[in-house]
């Protein structure tokens, strides 16, 4: 899960490899927020499975590769 | 989660960002009114649930997701310290968790060239980086490490 200069650096980076998926960094920080924020809340409660598939679902991440176990 | 559980994982949580890294067992311990051990069977489980990482080979914590206990290539300064992340995306969530702002320092694994920007009212500075992740979220936790 790393960051890359642009969309050339990774396919270089990927050396043929197959893709995973790409977003922009500023997505990420929308997602990482959705998905973090209540980390050392006080009432901190794990998030089930159901509740981080909303957080993908709701940033437009909805195919395979976003799916959870 | 079951009550005794939570108590001891808020207690990791909070040491860890009051001290600026992961507490010892023994440092949980005196804070949580338990023994090392009892700490060490919590985190285990706590570990089982995803709920923490810990280094397999000495039962230490190797991840507090986001915070990561080891150095890594994501620094983030936010409330007033460095931390390191374990991915880009937990680079970010540091500064969600801390509901702070802060600033992120990297390299691209491609070129090598430095990348740092600030994030700001939960928006980076600098929007041409791009997030790649290669492991399908159906298989994160299969190597978590890796992922």
């Amino acid at each position: 899960m790393n960051l890359f200069r642009s969309e050339e650096h990774i396919d270089r980076w990927l050396g043929g490899r197959d893709p995973g998926a790409t977003i922009t960094v500023a997505k990420l920080s929308e997602l990482a927020h959705a998905w973090w924020s209540d980390r050392l809340a006080a009432d901190w409660q794990p998030h089930a499975r159901e509740q981080n598939q909303t957080i993908l679902d709701e940033l437009g991440l909805t195919d395979n590769f976003w799916r959870l176990p | 989660m079951d009550v005794g559980l939570l108590e001891v994982r808020n207690v990791t949580y909070r040491m860890f960002v009051e001290l600026g890294r992961a507490p010892s067992a023994a440092e949980v311990a005196g804070a949580a009114d338990r023994t090392s051990a009892e700490i060490e069977a919590v985190w285990r489980e706590l570990h089982r649930a995803h709920a923490l990482v810990l280094n397999s080979a000495t039962n230490e914590i190797r991840m507090a997701n986001p915070f990561s206990a080891v150095p890594t290539a994501y620094r983030v300064q936010a409330a007033g310290r460095w931390w390191y992340g374990n991915c880009a995306w937990d680079a970010l969530g540091i500064c969600a968790a801390l509901r702070a702002d802060g600033r992120i320092e990297t390299s691209c694994p491609d070129c090598g060239e430095a990348i740092a920007f600030d994030v700001r009212a939960e928006r980076p500075d600098d929007e041409r980086l791009v997030f790649h992740c290669l492991v399908p979220a159906a298989h994160w936790w299969d190597d978590i490490v890796f992922t």
